[in-house]
């Protein structure tokens, strides 16, 4: 199988922020107007024009921050009719905007609806309004229920909720409230993600002053788990490290980037994969403007894998989810079988109680599952067998 | 120039005391350097002498001073400021006839001033005292003057100088001339030279400093190191002024360098006597010892494959080191390695320092320890310096320490905390005196194995920095000693053991297990930690298991650097050690050093 036939998806990043969350070191931007969306996006048409488009199915397309629910949605309408224009976008492709509350109406909702996106991602984060103001969140409790309501009223019947625990002061009783307030929305999807502090960011500095303080390993270790038991009992299933489903709901644009399948990717900073090829866009909002209106390629910088790192990063990356890796789908890929290929490492992490091989798959132990690192960095480097071709 | 008008002298003072600086003054006002040659302190000429603001080994500088019409030639020696290189210091010390007794016109006398200044006295130098730092506002001359009086030095015509302003510079090139008096040897009889220095040179193999005592010496003579009988033929002879310039003889009272085709400092052993093959001199110039290490510590490659890197880099260095020795050494632990013997800590972290700068390797280095005199049940006696393999205890008759005698001036204010510190270390009091109203010395005999590690930082902060130290060796001592080792998972981990003494065992046992808790990551399962002397397990604690290891966030944008961080990671773990299944990070072989710290 190769970029010819796999499916692929659209990633396309819309960096513009209201104010900058103190954990964030994304490529955001705040303090622009109206017009700097127009001028964004119409980057983003263009240097969509002039993607070179994979022969696989169109899957997902994905609107990731920064804040996307911040522009007009008649804007990221305008992408996705753009986007519609150069290739068929099945009636079930997954469209996702990331939301934050606060920032959405009835009336926008609609049409984001109306434009085709079935998915909303909403960052909710905490459900105490001290932690909230805390991480210069633009918004408090009461608005992650009232743009859970209207997305809900709107006809949106897949709506995703993230939230980070092992805040700094954070209680496991406090996580706990939050996980419960969530789940009462009845999300079909949940992303549970562990704090963490990024070099260069207003939360490192406050840490760094002692102004805050983290819980300590054990109590965020606990959070995990207890959450991990709490939302399975409550139907939504993990299926990756850190995010649970209602079944049938798990998200197909992550799913891309676990199994190495193909994306494109627009905007400032955006991060593009096809066939081992990386590669990403120019950083700066307004530079990667300039370049695509000049008719450059804002292509900041690339990597090639070889074969042997595509197929590393596949393991690492596909162990993430609860299915594993899929022998029959690595052997449709790279023409081996894993087991044969990385046999010395896999039985050592075999034997270490971290992974089990199925005849169908590979799949991280519970055990691995709390340590996936310690399974991802022996794969990352490790050499596969020669074998004939 | 004639012996009449040669003055060989030293700079004794405490460290900080501007030492450096006034001889890089003395060197530009006599118009030997140029000051725009000048970089700041000159003698000081291995980088990391001038990066720690020490001096680690002895130079020599010849200066030309006009006084009263005549031309004298000053050759100045300078000394290390280290109590580590006591020895060398009194080399250099005996290759002079006078000193310049520095101190800091604000700090007063300090304990390295006053075993300077005994050093000197029992070499019957003259001294010549130097006030300095007189531009600094708390400066307090007639304080420093009447301490000097205290400890037997006219201090009434002390030099007034502030080297760092160039103020009274010519005062103290005069005293040199009036109170130094010219060298007294004999230059009719047989050649007799002292090496107060050597360093290795690729070109010329090892350069000898000498001051000759006696006769004279000339390219082509045929010498020979007294102490070590080996001869060589004088292929090149200089003086530094402080750039290296030729000369064809060293006449007597001269100092100056050569070289003879000598592959190895080992050869020419600082405190040797050179002299004539064809024409001997009878006995030696007094005072050589052979360089003896003091303490002792395993240095181990990071990477396994380096094991021959690190023996090269060695013996470079030995090359320009005779106190350094060392010996191969295989640790359960730890692989291959080398237990390598110093002088003195400070002695041992250069010598790591240089290793891991210069030479580019990653060291595991185990904490130091003190050689021990062992006596077994048998008669038959042990030198042992790796505390991994002093005999069971039943085998042990005698166990020896190295003690020192160790001069503590402090404020009289902090008399009472300096003593407890002393007592805690297992010190014997000897004395108490008064400098002045305010100031006393104390001197305590205290094994050298409890003043290595933290001794000097804890007198320091037990006096709100006042106190100062210097100790000199003062033979061995029998102590009620005994082997500690650390079990990791149940297995001993021999790189970690110690000697410590029994009435402290338990203390330090709990302490060293509690310290390595900290310092061992946790790791896929628990890990007990244990402290047992010999079966007997005496302190207990656990590391426990590692909960969570997850990357939270990985997307799209993020696998990349993700994928990097995972890579770095792994050659984190790739520096540790593993023993058993247990990854020991490097810190924690040096955690029976900090087990002290609050």
């Amino acid at each position: 199988m190769s970029a010819l036939t796999l499916p692929w998806g659209l990633y396309v990043h819309i960096p513009f922020c209201q104010a900058r969350c103190t954990y964030c070191d994304f490529n955001t931007i705040t303090g622009m107007g109206e017009s700097d969306h127009v001028r964004y996006v119409e980057a983003l048409v263009r240097e969509w024009s002039r993607e070179e488009i994979p022969g696989g199915p169109m899957v997902s397309i994905f609107f990731g921050g920064g804040t996307p629910s911040l522009v007009h949605p008649q804007l990221l309408a305008q992408v996705i009719q753009a986007v519609g224009e150069r290739v068929y976008v099945p009636p079930d492709a997954e469209i996702t905007v990331e939301t934050n509350p606060g920032t959405v109406t009835d009336a926008k909702l609609g049409i984001l609806r109306e434009a085709g996106v079935n998915r909303l991602s909403i960052g909710a984060q905490a459900r105490q309004n001290s932690h909230l103001v805390a991480l210069n969140r633009i918004h408090d409790v009461a608005a992650i229920d009232d743009t859970v309501r209207m997305a809900r009223e709107a006809g949106f019947t897949n709506i995703s909720l993230d939230a980070i625990y092992g805040l700094p002061g954070q209680t496991l009783a406090e996580w706990q409230e939050t996980v419960e307030g969530l789940l009462a929305l009845r999300p079909q999807h949940l992303s549970l993600y562990a704090l963490i502090v990024e070099p260069g960011t207003p939360l490192k500095q406050q840490l760094d002053r002692g102004a805050i303080r983290l819980p300590h390993d054990d109590v965020t270790a606990e959070m995990a788990d207890w959450a991990a038991q709490r939302l399975t009992d409550g139907g939504l299933m993990p299926y990756e490290i850190s995010n649970y489903a209602i079944p049938g709901y798990e998200s197909r644009h992550n799913r891309l980037y676990w199994q190495l399948e193909p994306y494109l990717a627009l905007g400032a900073g955006a991060h593009a994969y096809v066939e081992g090829r990386r590669w990403w866009n120019v950083r700066g909002v307004r530079r990667y403007m300039e370049m695509v209106e000049q008719e450059r390629d804002p292509t900041d910088s690339e990597e090639q894998l070889s074969r042997e790192e595509e197929m590393r990063e596949y393991l690492w990356l596909g162990l993430r989810q609860r299915r594993g890796v899929d022998r029959d789908e690595f052997r449709a890929r790279f023409g081996h079988d894993p087991v044969l290929l990385f046999q010395a490492v896999l039985a050592a992490l075999r034997d270490q109680d971290l992974l089990t091989v199925s005849p169908a798959a590979i799949q991280l132990t519970r055990r691995g599952w709390d340590v996936a690192n310690v399974v991802a960095r022996a794969l990352v480097d490790a050499e596969p067998a020669e074998l004939p071709s | 120039m004639d012996q009449q008008h040669i003055r060989n002298f030293s700079i004794i003072a405490h460290i900080d005391h501007g030492k450096s600086t006034l001889a890089d003054r003395l060197i530009e006002s006599t118009g030997t350097l140029t000051s725009r040659e000048m970089a700041p302190q000159v003698l000081d000429s291995m980088e990391l002498e001038r990066e720690r603001g020490i001096t680690i080994k002895a130079q020599a500088v010849r200066l030309f001073y006009e006084h009263l019409g005549e031309t004298y030639e000053l050759n100045l020696i300078d000394t290390p400021g280290h109590v580590d290189f006591t020895y060398e210091v009194s080399r250099a010390l005996q290759a002079c006839e006078g000193a310049l007794l520095v101190v800091d016109a604000a700090q007063g006398v300090e304990a390295q001033t006053l075993a300077n200044l005994y050093m000197a006295l029992d070499h019957d130098l003259s001294i010549v005292p130097v006030i300095n730092k007189i531009d600094l506002p708390s400066a307090d001359p007639e304080r420093v003057m009447e301490e000097l009086m205290e400890i037997g030095v006219d201090g009434t015509d002390a030099a007034l100088v502030s080297a760092k302003q160039g103020i009274g510079i010519e005062k103290v090139l005069a005293e040199v001339v009036e109170k130094v008096p010219p060298p007294s040897g004999d230059p009719a009889s047989p050649l007799r030279a002292l090496i107060f220095d050597s360093r290795f040179d690729s070109y010329k193999g090892v350069l000898v400093y000498i001051r000759v005592t006696d006769g004279e010496i000339k390219i082509g003579d045929r010498i020979r190191f007294m102490a070590t009988a080996k001869e060589f033929e004088v292929t090149e002879m200089g003086v530094f002024g402080p750039h290296p310039l030729p000369v064809d003889r060293l006449a007597t009272g001269e100092v100056g360098f050569f070289a003879a085709q000598i592959k190895t400092v080992q050869d020419t052993r600082v405190g040797d006597t050179v002299t004539n093959a064809d024409r001997p001199a009878k006995e030696p110039l007094p005072g050589y010892r052979p360089a003896q290490p003091m303490v002792y510590s395993g240095l181990y490659p990071v990477d396994s494959q380096d094991y021959g890197r690190l023996r090269e880099a060695l013996e470079k260095l030995q090359l320009n080191d005779a106190a350094l020795t060392f010996e191969p050494e295989t640790s359960a632990a730890l692989g291959f390695g080398f237990r390598a013997g110093f002088l003195g800590l400070l002695h041992m972290e250069v010598i790591q320092e240089r290793l891991e700068r210069e030479y580019d390797l990653t060291l595991i280095t185990t904490a130091p320890n003190v050689v021990y005199e062992v006596q077994l049940v048998t008669g038959e006696t042990l030198r042992v310096d790796n505390p991994a393999l002093l005999p069971p205890a039943g085998d042990l008759a005698v166990i020896e320490e190295p003690v020192v005698e160790a001069n503590i001036i402090t404020p009289s204010d902090y008399i009472g905390a300096v003593m407890e510190l002393a007592q805690e270390r297992r010190g014997t009091y000897m004395n108490l005196s008064y400098l002045d109203n305010v100031r006393a010395m104390l001197t305590y005999r205290l094994p050298l194995g409890e003043i290595m590690y933290d001794f000097f930082d804890q007198l320091k902060s037990r006096s709100r920095g006042y106190a100062s130290l210097d100790y000199q060796l003062d033979g061995m001592q029998a102590a009620d000693l005994v082997r500690m080792d650390i079990l990791l998972n149940g297995e001993v981990v021999d790189a970690l053991s110690t000697i410590v003494h029994k009435d402290r065992a338990y203390q330090k046992g709990r302490a060293l297990a509690e310290k390595l808790r900290d310092l061992i990551p946790r790791q896929l399962f628990e890990v007990p930690i244990q402290a047992a002397i010999g079966a007997r397990v005496i302190a207990r604690e656990t590391v426990k298991a590692m909960r969570k290891d997850v990357l939270a966030k990985c997307y799209g944008g993020d696998i990349t650097r993700k994928r990097k961080l995972l890579e770095k990671q792994k050659e984190g773990k790739r520096r540790m050690k593993s023993v058993g299944n247990v990854e020991i990070p490097q810190e924690a072989f040096m955690a029976i050093l900090r087990v002290d710290e609050q």
